[in-house]
């Protein structure tokens, strides 16, 4: 089992395929990858030697935020945007959506699992 | 979709031009209702009162907020809580 970047472990699935698998890499960055190191991103990854991993580790440890990097820079972020007290800070802070979408109606992912309003219209008195 | 670069960020040009005027000595606060300038680097230090459609809102610019729009920082909403519940108006304020 490949190890890449701590404690991500790609099984038998193809190589461009279980990169993906770290945070960070998506299909794009993938074959970019399997280019750059020079392997055939069509092989299971399980057929990779040592070698070869530790050439993938090295390259994604210098050209590319992912894992843990990438969260701490996306959470340096939205902690900046909090700090300067922006509209988009407070959204974040309010846990709404932040791109401007309504949150009169749906807005699940943001909000949360549904809380039921006792009184609210719609909703029957018990 | 982002501004093209071609054009540059878009900024008022008469509040550009009021900043510049007072650049370095009183630093009074400057009225304005362009929401959608741009803060340049050359406004950090400035304060501004942002019109929010009711009230002009204090922003003082720190180095942070360049590249953000003068609206960002002035909310034109109020949120008070809903009705009914207290305990749930008191909840999310304490989040």
């Amino acid at each position: 089992m490949p190890r890449i970047q701590g404690v991500d472990i790609p099984p038998d699935k193809l190589l461009h395929i279980s990169l993906r698998y770290l945070r960070g890499i998506g299909p794009t960055t993938a074959l970019e990858l399997c280019e750059k190191v020079g392997v055939d991103p069509m092989r299971r990854a399980k057929t990779l030697t040592d070698d070869e991993v530790a050439k993938l580790a090295t390259i994604i440890d210098r050209d590319y935020l992912v894992e843990g990097a990438l969260r701490r820079f996306d959470g340096g972020n939205i902690q900046r945007l909090k700090e300067i007290k922006s509209y988009r800070g407070e959204r974040h802070r309010k846990n709404l959506p932040v791109r401007g979408q309504r949150s009169k109606t749906n807005a699940r992912t943001r909000k949360g699992i549904r809380k039921t309003v006792a009184g609210k219209k719609g909703v029957k008195d018990k | 979709m982002s501004r093209s670069i071609k054009k540059g960020p878009y900024v008022d040009e008469r509040l550009a031009a009021k900043v510049a005027k007072q650049a370095g000595n009183n630093r009074t606060p400057i009225k304005t209702w362009s929401r959608d300038c741009t803060i340049l680097p050359d406004f950090v230090g400035t304060t501004f009162e942002v019109h929010n459609g009711k009230a002009f809102l204090k922003v003082y610019v720190t180095e942070e907020m360049v590249g953000h729009k003068l609206g960002e920082f002035s909310p034109t909403r109020t949120f008070k809580g809903h009705s009914g519940g207290k305990a749930k108006a008191a909840a999310p304020a304490a989040k």
